[in-house]
């Protein structure tokens, strides 16, 4: 990732990792993590797809994740649906007073433990909750701003259904505009076989690459190659 | 038993870590030669490497080295055949990881290096086994900037590389290429029959 973004993603930026599923997204993003927490960093990931017993049962398989890191406060994991329950956030969907409670609550966290990178897996599952592009967009922008504020870097999952020419990038087309970053993430199909792939769109401050790397998920991490020019033909 | 080549062992002599060879063979004596190739390796260089087996199921070229007293051990065979087998996967090594078809040449490389760098040994080597078997799957554009790919990445890491072709069933684009990019050449493509 070094490579691609010509230097990594810039301190305090907050990045759009959008892509479909089983694309990588969340063995990349905990990656992004453990490689912080290597280095002494506190990190957060907010998982709102699945609960976290589960996500830490799947990523255990991972030689690069040590759950030493997480029983030393290194990694920090949050559900969701107990911040939800914390705040008093009962209904369907939120409204603006609800949404700058999240805001607020995701930004004590991060306050409190000091956390330099964060990831919420997956943002798309939170907007669901939120009612207009409108608010969608107000909260993202606040949460980005207000984590860059405190030098927090940030990758926001994003669900798509379809990493092709004619999709978006993100699930409301409206987080893609506001944010530093876009990475996105999906499969090639050669011939009946999906080869995943990694493409880095946008990354402000970066003079990163935009071509198409071939990922393998392997143990010991994500491993990237360019994605040979002769078929890169996609969904 | 089969008598190994000794030329071939010779000729590793000569060649260093960053380079990259096209073994040429016959279609009757790919066998020969491939084992010829990498018995002088391990033995003899004390050297781990990965091979690649497009052409024939792993489980068959390690059961085959074996009788042949060539070890396997230090060798982690990439397979891109027995997926496609029923019941292909289904045996007793733990050195063979498997890749789906052979048509995912990324995915080939990219276990190959994930591999190497699992190794123990200092010294590695990887055999591509064989051009014509991704010949089979793979339109000749892709597969010449594959091998393109495929030789720099192991050049750039002093990784020995062995390209098997067969060069009387190769595409004649893909031989050119070959040809160009490789910097050794291990010739046993005509057998004389005495």
């Amino acid at each position: 990732m070094d490579e691609i973004t010509r230097g990594g993603i810039p301190y305090g930026a907050t990045v759009l990792v959008g892509g479909t599923c089983g694309s990588g997204k969340t063995t990349l993003t905990m990656e992004f993590l453990v490689h912080g927490a290597q280095m002494g960093e506190a990190c957060a990931y907010f998982a709102a797809t699945e609960p976290s017993v589960k996500l830490l049962e799947n990523i255990r398989q991972y030689t690069f994740f040590d759950m030493d890191m997480v029983d030393k406060g290194l990694i920090n994991v949050f559900d969701m649906d107990v911040v939800y329950s914390w705040l008093g956030l009962t209904k369907a969907t939120f409204d603006r007073d609800d949404i700058n409670s999240l805001v607020k609550a995701i930004t004590d966290i991060v306050n409190t433990i000091g956390v330099t990178r964060l990831v919420i897996d997956s943002v798309t599952t939170l907007c669901y909750k939120i009612p207009n592009d409108q608010l969608i967009r107000d909260f993202l922008f606040t949460l980005g701003k207000t984590l860059a504020t405190q030098g927090c870097t940030s990758f926001l999952v994003a669900e798509i259904t379809s990493a092709g020419a004619k999709a978006h990038w993100s699930s409301f087309g409206v987080e893609e505009a506001i944010l530093d970053g876009i990475m996105v993430m999906g499969d090639i199909d050669r011939m009946g076989h999906l080869l995943r792939y990694l493409q880095v769109v946008k990354m402000r401050g970066t003079d990163h690459s935009r071509a198409k790397y071939a990922i393998e998920l392997t143990p010991i991490g994500v491993m990237m190659t360019p994605m040979l020019k002769w078929g890169v033909d996609s969904d | 038993m089969i008598e190994l080549d000794q030329r071939i062992a010779e000729q590793l002599t000569e060649i260093t870590l960053s380079s990259s060879m096209q073994v040429r063979c016959g279609s009757s004596n790919s066998f020969l030669v491939t084992a010829s190739l990498i018995e002088p390796l391990i033995n003899e260089f004390q050297m781990g490497g990965v091979y690649i087996s497009a052409s024939r199921p792993a489980p068959e070229l390690i059961s085959t080295l074996t009788e042949i007293e060539v070890p396997t051990d230090g060798i982690q065979f990439v397979d891109c055949v027995s997926s496609a087998l029923l019941g292909g996967t289904e045996n007793p090594y733990t050195n063979i990881s498997y890749i789906d078809s052979p048509i995912m040449l990324e995915s080939i490389l990219l276990r190959t290096l994930y591999h190497l760098r699992q190794m123990p040994t200092e010294q590695n080597f990887v055999i591509l086994d064989s051009v014509n078997a991704l010949a089979i799957y793979n339109e000749e554009r892709m597969l010449a900037e594959y091998l393109h790919t495929f030789i720099n990445t192991f050049r750039a890491r002093d990784v020995l590389s062995g390209v098997v072709t067969v060069p009387d069933q190769t595409p004649p684009s893909v031989l050119a290429n070959l040809d160009l990019y490789c910097t050794d050449l291990v010739d046993r493509g005509q057998v004389v029959i005495s």
